[in-house]
């Protein structure tokens, strides 16, 4: 386990700076709102694969990175982080045998209620974002997934 | 924690559930003292200096490639940029001569008013970094923070006019919001008639509206709006838009008036960071007639406030 958890250290942070970056990459304002997740579905990837090492302190972590960088609320996307990994990491052996059509649909679920949390804490900070291009990007996310769980898996599996 | 280890599928399950509500209630309570309470403003700013080498890593390439065309241009534009340049200067210096009269006039007559409110002092040139703070919030991040004494709420200009004002400070960087957020409104004034307002974003960055003005009130087309100091965010005359369309339905009490801003809130690259003068110029005797002139020529962040 010792071993296993040191292997996955390098690739969990060079993937967390990658999608970290491609989060405020600037892009035109019309692909603005596709853009997905990035960091939520490396931080859901490591999750469900190996919850030891890439598991809720990771998605605290990184929640609170994406708070500071994005100027919102410290915490906001800390906990929709962390309740989304704890239910991946809960549903990680059905994830993993499920046939990758089955898998989209799972991230797209765990991608909208991400979603939903950041909708709500908006909300109850008194800051709401009406417009209903936020919801884009939980279904690009799950397009885009099995791409970067391809990309994610040659990390670690030879 | 030996115990949560055990093969054991529910014991896992248990621990799990354990961590994720430690977890969840830590992210609360952040949530909850930061929107509450001021206290988490300092951890924030020094947070953020930890989130500067991604942000400059992403924006290098862009800055990289600008610099590189601003590098490899021809003589001939480099000619054509002087030329026009020379005028441009030209003809702000003949400005800027009337400028220095009317800027100390003026100063003459709020001092007999003892109203000294919105008038820029000094300013400080910053770049915007090149990166995107969210899909749905008309904000910029700075390269100048704390360390260079910007402030929440300064208000920030560009060479057109108006351009927002700061939200958050970290060390080196700081948070900008355009004056076209859905979230900002700002105290203007009709520069014809003197006719004072309010002007709210849309969220849309070439887009302002003036809700609160009923059908029966003097203003058209073409209008310009600059701002009127009230309320001391911004400093007074600076300008904010021009009116383009003025809808007046009968039915309605209130007119639906839209605004072009003047700043360009989605090119602009520099931007001036204002800080306003003391309001101890009717005390002191008149000024050396050393105005800020608000755009030809920024004074230096250190030179002394005249």
């Amino acid at each position: 386990m010792m071993r296993d958890n040191r292997s996955r250290a390098l690739p969990i942070t060079i993937s967390v700076l990658i999608a970290l970056g491609l989060t405020i990459l600037p892009l035109p304002d019309v692909l603005d709102a596709f853009r997905p997740d990035f960091l939520v579905l490396v931080v859901l990837y490591w999750a469900i694969t190996s919850p030891q090492s890439g598991g809720l302190a990771l998605a605290f972590l990184t929640g609170l990175a994406l708070d500071v960088i994005q100027g919102v609320v410290l915490g906001q996307h800390a906990l929709a982080l962390v309740l989304m990994s704890a239910w991946a990491t809960n549903l990680r052996l059905r994830l993993r045998v499920f046939p990758l059509m089955h898998q989209t649909l799972s991230i797209f679920a765990l991608l909208a209620g991400y979603q939903f949390i950041l909708f709500w804490v908006d909300g109850a900070t008194g800051n709401p974002v009406t417009s209903f291009a936020r919801w884009l990007a939980p279904l690009t996310g799950a397009l885009f997934w099995p791409v970067l769980a391809g990309l994610l898996r040659s990390t670690h599996e030879r | 924690m030996a115990v949560f280890r055990s093969p054991d599928t529910s014991g896992r399950v248990t621990a799990l559930l354990l961590r994720s509500v430690l977890y969840s209630l830590l992210a609360l309570g952040l949530i909850v003292v930061d929107k509450r309470y001021d206290h988490l403003g300092k951890i924030r700013q020094y947070l953020s200096i930890v989130a500067y080498p991604i942000q400059v890593a992403v924006a290098s390439p862009f800055q990289g490639w600008a610099w590189f065309r601003e590098s490899v241009t021809t003589r001939d534009t480099l000619r054509a940029d002087k030329t026009r340049l020379e005028q441009d200067l030209r003809v702000a210096q003949f400005r800027l001569q009337r400028y220095e009269a009317l800027e100390a006039e003026n100063i003459r007559l709020h001092a007999l008013r003892d109203n000294t409110a919105g008038v820029a002092a000094r300013f400080v040139v910053g770049r915007i970094v090149q990166v995107d703070l969210d899909a749905f919030r008309e904000r910029v991040l700075m390269d100048k923070g704390a360390r260079d004494g910007v402030f929440i709420g300064q208000a920030v200009l560009d060479s057109g006019g108006v351009f927002g004002q700061v939200t958050r400070i970290g060390q080196l960087t700081s948070e900008v919001i355009l004056i076209s957020d859905s979230t900002h409104a700002i105290p203007v004034q009709v520069n014809r008639n003197g006719l004072r307002t309010i002007a709210v974003g849309t969220g849309d960055s070439s887009l302002l509206k003036l809700p609160y003005l009923s059908t029966s009130t003097d203003i058209v087309k073409g209008d310009l709006l600059v701002t009127s100091g009230l309320g001391g965010g911004f400093p007074r005359g600076y300008p904010v838009g021009v009116v383009t369309d003025v809808k007046r339905d009968p039915a309605q009490s209130l007119a639906d008036v839209s605004v072009k801003p003047s700043a360009a809130l989605d090119r602009a690259r520099e931007l001036l960071f204002v800080w306003l003068k003391e309001s101890d110029i009717a005390a002191a005797p008149l000024p050396d007639p050393k105005p800020a002139a608000p755009v030809a020529q920024p004074p230096q962040p250190g030179a002394p406030r005249p």
